[in-house]
């Protein structure tokens, strides 16, 4: 069982999988900011007095894209230390070496992967990321 | 002979003794053609009554002999030369016929859509039809006499010119088989290209190679229509992968009963839910591969593998369908196998989709054995099973895109159709080799061949499985 104090921001424009995606984690023990658009996202951050435990972002949004979020992430030296898990349905090579020179930790494919496991890679992505802070 | 007309009682009263010519004396000899039909007689006649010699009488005959081989002569002569007219009359005709087809061909040549370029044995241009000169840009003074190859630049995918060794016409004359090829741009004589579909065909006469026929087209639009269909099924795969992992997150909830617990049946019916969309998944991800080698843009990253470790794992993954359906397996790998450059995600389709298969298409219980051995500069590796085989009229079609045959559709309804195309594709895009041998109720046996000196490798914009 994870610690309450464990937050994940999901940043996802399609409303359903948000639900699905916000349940799950409830279920497994994390609390959830879920933004529609990576612009809700960085608000969001900004107006946080402290930075979620990891993001889970969506690499196709509206507006500003999964990668320009990213940018501004790795920009700004109190977000950069934030684990980035990338699930999208994209994962061309460009894209995922993209995201990761820019500091995400993993890149998944969306329909591949069940939530169980996401949430697995979630776990070991912020033990990953506790040890190294 | 009628010496004298008044005495000789059978002429007493001829018209020609009686009156006229009033004649007393005459002397004949017939003349014959071919020693049977007398056509006529040569004859002396006189008013008065005569008696001819004996000396007289043979010159007559042999006068009439003379007169008789002349006209023999003449005759065949005449015969001869009706003979000669209806020569010449034919040649006439024949050559009016030829002419016709000939301007017939020549017509169709011109006007047909597709360039035609015609080449002797030295790859020399002896003709080319309008069309070359409209898409082409060169005229035809310019190019007759000329290297086809030398003259009009065949350009690749990366603006590299297609070295000689390449060139379909040559290939043509050299292998003495049709060679098409679709994925090069001609260059014009102003310096811009054009995609081009070639058919290029040695022409032979008499088991000779005498020359070639390149005949092209202009297929801009169609590549463009195939990139379109390319992105159009890219965009619609990518685009239902949201939908499908909404059904797969929310089924799985369901299942797990997290979000209450379900009753047996209807656990069973949400499990049908999530397995199916499983299959959408796996059909779409399908799909994108397909697209991706369609294409032709997919990366060839090849990279030393082992194929020992490679095989270990694909089994590995395998190993619950294997266990469920209580198959042996027996896996043997040729023992001084070096690492070899290939790409080891394309090949680890490859062995996933034939021991998949293998599996899938085996009654339970059945022997699976994956043999990898190394021949000169191939490595080969056999995949066969002991299942329900391939029958006969279905083998052709075995690895085109959809195809399933009919005795296993019944039986194993889930597949496709796409995975043999899939992997043809990967092994053709490799410079490997595939191929099978099967036997309706005894089994099937693949085979697929990879360069043991390694593949090279391919720069592109996509690879498997993204």
């Amino acid at each position: 069982m994870v610690s309450e104090a464990k937050t994940i921001m999901v940043v996802e424009d399609e409303v359903t999988l948000l639900q699905v995606i916000a349940k799950k984690l409830k279920v497994s023990g994390y609390s959830t900011i879920t933004c529609i658009s990576a612009k809700q996202a960085i608000d969001y951050l900004k107006n946080l007095d402290e930075n979620p435990t990891a993001i889970w972002l969506d690499y196709y949004l509206p507006e500003m894209s999964g990668m320009d979020f990213m940018v501004e992430i790795s920009n700004n030296a109190k977000w950069r230390s934030i684990p980035v898990i990338v699930v999208s349905n994209s994962a061309g090579e460009e894209k995922k070496k993209a995201m990761f020179a820019l500091g995400a930790k993993k890149y998944l494919l969306k329909a591949q992967y069940r939530l169980d496991d996401i949430v697995k890679i979630i776990d070991e992505v912020i033990t990953e990321n506790q040890k190294s802070v | 002979m009628v010496e004298d007309t008044g005495v000789d009682g059978l002429y007493t009263k001829n018209p020609l003794v009686t009156s006229g010519p009033n004649l007393k004396f005459y002397a004949g000899a017939p003349i014959k053609i071919e020693d049977r039909n007398i056509i006529g007689v040569l004859f002396i006649a006189d008013r008065i009554s005569r008696r001819l010699s004996e000396i007289e009488r043979e010159t007559l005959r042999d006068l009439a002999e003379w007169v008789q081989l002349e006209i023999g002569c003449s005759n065949l002569f005449y015969t001869r030369g009706e003979d000669i007219d209806k020569i010449r009359q034919d040649l006439i005709v024949k050559n009016r016929e030829v002419e016709a087809s000939k301007a017939k061909i020549e017509v169709m040549l011109e006007n047909i859509g597709d360039g035609v370029i015609g080449i002797n044995n030295k790859g020399e241009i002896i003709f080319i039809n309008k069309q070359v000169e409209i898409l082409t840009g060169w005229r035809e003074e310019e190019l007759m006499g000329k290297s086809l190859i030398h003259s009009i630049k065949l350009i690749d995918g990366q603006g590299n010119e297609v070295p000689v060794s390449e060139r379909p016409i040559r290939n043509a004359l050299y292998s003495n088989k049709k060679v098409i090829s679709n994925s090069y741009y001609y260059q014009r004589k102003d310096g811009s290209q054009f995609a081009v579909s070639i058919t290029a065909t040695p022409v032979v006469v008499y088991g000779l190679v005498i020359g070639g026929i390149d005949v092209f087209r202009d297929v801009t639009k169609e590549r463009e229509v195939d990139r379109m269909k390319t992105e159009f099924i890219s965009l619609a795969s990518h685009q239902l992968r949201t939908p499908l992992s909404a059904i797969k997150w929310f089924t799985e909830m369901l299942v797990d009963g997290e979000m209450g617990s379900l009753n047996a049946e209807q656990k069973e019916l949400v499990e049908n839910i999530y397995q199916s969309n499983e299959r959408m998944i796996g059909l779409v991800n399908t799909l994108l591969n397909i697209s991706r080698i369609e294409s032709g843009r997919i990366i060839i990253d090849p990279e030393p593998t082992d194929i020992k470790t490679l095989v270990d794992q694909v089994v590995l993954e395998l190993q619950p369908k294997i266990q469920k359906k209580n198959h042996k397996l027996i896996v043997s790998v040729h023992g001084e196998l070096p690492k070899i450059k290939i790409d080891p995600k394309l090949t680890r389709h490859v062995y996933m989709n034939l021991l998949t298969n293998a599996i899938k298409y085996t009654p339970e219980g059945g022997e699976i054995v994956v043999l990898i051995s190394k021949s000169g500069n191939e490595i080969i590796s056999q995949i066969s099973d002991n299942g329900f085989g391939i029958p006969k009229r279905d083998q052709e079609k075995v690895f085109t895109k959809f195809f399933r045959s009919k005795n296993i559709i019944g039986i194993e309804t889930d597949g496709t159709g796409l995975g043999l195309y899939l992997t043809k594709a990967i092994v053709d895009s490799s410079g490997g080799k595939i191929w099978f041998e099967s036997e309706e109720g005894k089994g099937t046996t693949f085979w697929f061949i990879l360069p043991s000196l390694g593949i090279s490798s391919k720069d592109g914009e996509v690879s498997l499985d993204s």
